[in-house]
C-alpha cells in the first residue's frame, strides 16, 4: 500500500499556519482545517505583540502571502474535524465544512451588510459590539470574504442581502459539506480559549460591566476593535484614566486552572503600555502573586516598572465590587501589610488559557493530560501537537514549536516510506 | 540597607502543626486571597495570610501571642477560595489549639487533655476512691433514687469546689500570660480596656461576628446555644448551692421551680447546640476541610456531658433504679472533665477569643459588624 505523504494541520492560528507553511516549503502537501471563517486565530485579535510592541497582523500577512503562493497548501475555513480514523501513515479525517453561504465572487463591497436587517453579537470582539447576520469577520480577514451566521439569518424568505449583491456572491441555499482528507500524519494546533471568567464569582465578571478580560482589552485597544482603539470603559464610554490588572484570574488556582497560563504577566505589562500611551494621565495598578517575565523578558518588566504611573503590587485581587461610577478591587499588599481597596475606572482580568481540546470529539485519537493539553509522551503515533495545544505558550515559543511539529510530521511520513 | 530580621524556624513546631491537622500549610504560596475573602479580617495587617507564613516559618512564640488567630471564627471562606488547597481555616484552627497549649499553665495538663483516655481515667479513679472510702461502691439498695446517698454532697462539693478553684486560677494565669505577650508584640492601643471588654461581651451575646461568615454560616445557632447552655448551667449550679445552704431546701426540687426550668432548658440547649455543631462538621459544605482530633474530642465530650446529665435526671424521674447510679457516675466524670480541663481544652477558647477581640477594639483594628 502506498503510504500517504500529506500532513493535516488542525487549526489555522499562528501555530497551525506555521506548521503547514514550514511543511509545504519543505516539499510536503499540507491541509489546514480552521473552525473560524478566517485564518489567524487568537493572534488576529491581538493589538500588539510583546516585547517589541509591533502589530501582529504584519506577521500574519506574511504568512498569508506564503500560503497564497504555495500550491502545496490547502485550507478550509469554517470547518471542523469531526473524526479521525486509521493509523500513522494512513489517517482519514472526516471534516465538516459549514456553509459560508458566500462564494468566491464576493468583493467585500459591504452592500449586503447595509441591506441585512439582523444583528448578532460580534464574537470576534467578545460581544462588545454587533455585526449583521452577514458580516466580514474583521477588517483584515483572510480570506477576505463575507460569511453568513446561519443561526440567526432568516434565509431566503428575507433575501435582502442576495438582492443587494451585484456579484451573485450569495447562495442562501448553500449546504454544509462533508470532506474526507487522507493524510500520513497530523499536527493538532487547536490553540486555546480564554477561561470563562464568570466562573470566578468573587471577581464580578459578567455582573460588573467595567470588568473585562485581557483578550477584551486587546480588542478595546485595537484600531479595528469596537471603540476604534480608544480605551473607553464599556459601561458609559468614559476614557479610562485608572485601570487595575488582576493577575492569575483563574490560573494557578485549583478551583479553576491549576497551571500557570504563561503569558498573562507579559500580556498585562504589555497592555499597561496601551493605556499609558493612549491615555497619558492614566494610573495603572498591576496586582500579582509572582511576576513571571522569563529570560530576556525581564528587560520589558524593568521598562514598565520604571514608569512611575505603573504600580506593581504583590497581592492577589480576591474581591471586585461596583462602587458608584467606579470599580473597587481589594487585595492585601503582601509587602506593605495592609488591605488595598483601589477604586479604578476599569478592571482587566488576566484570564488564563484553557485548551481548546477540552471536550473535543477527537480525544479518542488525540491524547490529552488532565489539564486538557495534548501529551507528547505516549501520544498516538503520527500525531503531534503545536503551540498552545501542547502547553500554554507565548507566540514566539508557539512558532518555534510549530516548526518543530512540522519536522515531526515530516519525519513520520519519511520514516514510513523507507 | 533595610533593617534585618532574623527568623529561626522552629521545625518541630511546623511538624507538630502538620501532625495536628494542618498538613496543608506548606501549600500556601502567599497570594493573600484568604485575607481578602475573609469577612472578618481587618484592613490593617489582615489575617490569615501572615499567619500562614508564620506557620511555615515555625514562629511558635509569635503565633502563641498573635491575637488574630483568635479573631478567626473558622468561617472557611478562605479555604473555599484558596487556590492551592492550603486550607487556612483548618490551619488557624490548629494554631488556636497550639496557642492554648503554649499559654496554658501548668504545661503537663495540656498533655493529659491530648490523651482523652488518660484524661477520663483520672476522675474515674478519683470517684471510685471516694466511693470506696465511703463504702458506697455498691449502689444504695433501699428507698427512692437519691444520688446524695450514693455520692454525699460534701464530697461533691469538696471535689468540685477545688476543681473550679484550680481550673479558675490556672486559667486566669494562662490568660494573663497571653494578654501580656500579645500586648508586648502588638499594635498601639487607643481605646481603654474596660469599654472595649464591655463592647466585646455585648457582641458575644449576639454572636454578630459569626453572622458575617459565609461559607460556614450555619454554625452560629449551634455555637450560640452551647454558649448560653454553659452560662445557664453555671447559674443553675450557683442557684442550687444557694437553695441548699440558705433556705435549706433539700432535693428533690419540683420541676415547676424556676431553677429547674433554667437547668433543664440549658441542658436542652446544650444537647441541641452541640448536635448542630456535630452535624455541621459532618455536612459536606463543598469546601475541602477537616476537623482536628482536638476539636472532635471536645465536641464529643460536650455531647456526652449533655446526654449523661439528661439521662441522670430522666432515670431518676422514671425510677429506673438499676442503672441510675452508674449513669450518675458517668455524668460526674464528664462534669469533672469539663471543669478541670477547661483551661487546656477547646473550651478555653472563649477567654482567649474575648481578650483578642477586646484587644482588636482597643487597637482600632476591628471590623465593622
Amino acid at each position: 500500500m502506498a503510504e500517504n505523504k500529506d500532513i493535516l494541520v488542525i487549526g489555522g492560528g499562528i501555530s497551525g499556519l506555521t506548521t503547514a507553511i514550514e511543511a509545504a516549503e519543505a516539499g510536503y502537501n499540507a491541509t489546514i482545517v480552521e473552525r473560524n471563517p478566517y485564518l489567524g486565530g487568537r493572534v488576529a485579535q491581538l493589538f500588539k505583540y510583546f516585547p517589541k510592541l509591533c502589530p501582529p497582523y504584519c506577521g500574519l500577512e506574511i504568512n498569508f502571502k506564503r500560503i497564497k503562493t504555495n500550491p502545496r497548501i490547502t485550507f478550509y475555513t469554517g470547518a471542523e474535524v469531526e473524526n479521525i480514523g486509521g493509523n500513522e501513515g494512513d489517517f482519514t479525517a472526516s471534516v465538516k465544512v459549514n456553509a459560508r453561504k458566500v462564494n468566491e465572487k464576493c468583493t467585500a463591497c459591504n452592500a449586503c451588510v447595509e441591506a441585512c436587517p439582523v444583528e448578532r453579537p460580534n464574537d470576534f470582539n467578545f460581544g462588545m459590539d454587533t455585526t449583521k447576520a452577514i458580516y466580514l469577520p474583521h477588517d483584515l480577514a483572510f480570506p477576505m470574504r463575507y460569511v453568513i451566521d446561519s443561526s440567526v439569518c432568516k434565509g431566503s424568505e428575507c433575501n435582502k442581502c442576495k438582492e443587494a449583491c451585484k456579484y451573485d456572491a450569495i447562495d442562501l441555499d448553500m449546504q454544509d459539506k462533508a470532506v474526507e482528507i487522507n493524510v500520513g500524519s497530523i499536527v493538532t494546533a487547536t490553540g486555546w480559549n480564554p477561561y470563562d471568567a464568570t466562573k470566578m464569582d468573587n471577581l464580578g465578571f459578567g455582573k460588573i460591566k467595567d470588568v473585562v478580560t485581557n483578550m477584551m482589552m486587546e480588542r478595546l485597544s485595537a484600531p479595528n476593535g469596537p471603540t476604534k482603539g480608544a480605551i473607553k470603559r464599556p459601561s458609559d464610554g468614559k476614557d479610562v484614566q485608572s485601570i487595575a490588572f488582576v493577575q492569575c484570574a483563574g490560573s494557578r488556582d485549583e478551583n479553576h486552572l491549576p497551571y500557570c497560563s504563561a503569558i498573562c504577566c507579559m500580556a498585562s505589562l504589555k497592555q499597561a503600555t496601551y493605556i499609558r500611551e493612549k491615555n497619558p494621565e492614566s494610573d495603572v495598578y498591576i496586582f500579582y502573586i509572582d511576576l513571571r517575565a522569563p529570560g530576556k523578558y525581564e528587560d520589558f518588566l524593568n521598562k514598565i516598572d520604571a514608569d512611575e504611573k505603573v504600580k506593581l503590587i504583590k497581592g492577589k485581587v480576591a474581591k471586585i465590587e461596583q462602587d458608584g461610577d467606579g470599580v473597587v478591587v481589594t487585595a492585601e499588599d503582601v509587602i506593605g501589610g495592609g488591605k488595598i481597596n483601589q477604586k479604578v475606572d476599569m478592571v482587566v482580568l488576566a484570564a488564563g488559557m484553557e485548551s481548546a481540546l477540552k471536550g473535543s470529539n477527537l480525544l479518542s485519537t488525540i491524547k490529552t493530560e488532565e489539564s486538557d493539553f495534548a501529551v507528547s509522551e505516549g501520544q498516538t503515533e503520527g500525531i503531534y501537537a503545536a503551540g498552545v495545544a501542547s502547553r500554554p505558550n507565548d507566540v514566539t515559543t508557539s512558532v518555534q514549536g510549530a516548526t518543530g511539529a512540522a519536522l515531526k510530521g515530516i519525519q513520520s511520513l519519511v520514516r514510513r516510506s523507507e | 540597607m533595610a533593617e534585618e530580621t532574623i527568623i529561626t524556624p522552629d521545625l518541630n513546631f511546623v511538624r507538630s502543626l502538620k501532625g495536628a491537622g494542618a498538613e496543608t500549610l506548606k501549600k500556601c504560596y502567599q497570594c493573600a486571597t484568604c485575607s481578602v475573602v475573609c469577612p472578618i479580617s481587618p484592613d490593617d495587617k489582615p489575617f490569615p495570610r501572615k499567619e500562614m507564613v508564620m506557620a511555615q516559618w515555625g514562629m511558635k512564640q509569635e503565633l502563641a501571642a498573635d491575637p488574630d488567630v483568635w479573631l478567626c471564627h473558622n468561617c472557611n471562606d478562605c479555604s473555599k477560595y484558596c487556590p492551592r488547597g492550603a486550607r487556612p481555616g483548618d490551619v488557624l484552627s490548629v494554631m488556636r489549639q497550639k496557642a492554648i497549649e503554649e499559654n496554658a499553665v501548668p504545661g503537663f495538663m495540656g498533655k493529659i487533655v491530648r490523651n482523652p483516655f488518660l484524661a477520663l481515667l483520672i476522675p474515674i479513679i478519683l470517684f471510685l476512691a471516694v466511693l470506696g472510702s465511703t463504702g458506697h461502691l455498691k449502689a444504695p439498695g433501699e428507698g427512692a433514687i437519691e444520688y446524695s446517698n450514693f455520692m454525699p454532697v460534701t464530697y461533691i462539693e469538696i471535689i468540685f469546689m477545688s476543681a473550679v478553684g484550680l481550673a479558675g486560677i490556672t486559667y486566669l494565669v494562662s490568660l494573663m500570660k497571653f494578654w501580656k505577650t500579645m500586648g508586648s508584640n502588638g499594635a498601639a492601643t487607643s481605646k481603654g480596656f474596660v469599654p472595649s471588654l464591655i463592647a466585646t461581651l455585648v457582641e458575644l451575646i449576639s454572636h454578630k461576628r459569626f453572622a458575617k461568615c459565609e461559607a460556614n454560616g450555619d454554625r452560629r445557632i449551634g455555637h450560640l446555644l452551647v454558649l448560653y447552655a454553659f452560662i445557664g448551667l453555671a447559674i443553675t449550679t450557683i442557684w442550687i448551692t444557694y437553695y441548699y445552704y440558705v433556705p435549706h431546701i433539700e432535693t428533690h426540687i419540683p420541676l415547676s421551680d424556676p431553677m429547674k426550668w433554667l437547668g433543664n432548658g440549658s441542658a436542652a440547649a446544650l444537647i441541641i447546640g452541640s448536635l448542630i455543631l456535630v452535624a455541621n462538621r459532618m455536612k459536606d459544605k463543598g469546601i475541602d476541610t477537616i476537623s482536628s482530633s482536638f476539636d472532635w474530642t471536645f465536641l464529643i465530650m460536650i455531647v456526652l456531658l449533655a446526654i449523661s446529665g439528661i439521662a441522670t435526671e430522666a432515670v431518676r424521674l422514671a425510677g429506673i433504679k438499676s442503672i441510675a447510679y452508674p449513669v450518675y457516675f458517668v455524668h460526674l466524670v464528664f462534669v469533672f472533665y469539663t471543669i478541670v480541663y477547661f483551661p487546656y481544652s477547646k473550651l478555653a477558647h472563649m477567654g482567649y477569643r474575648a481578650l483578642a477581640i477586646t484587644y482588636a477594639k482597643m487597637a482600632d483594628r476591628d471590623v465593622q459588624l
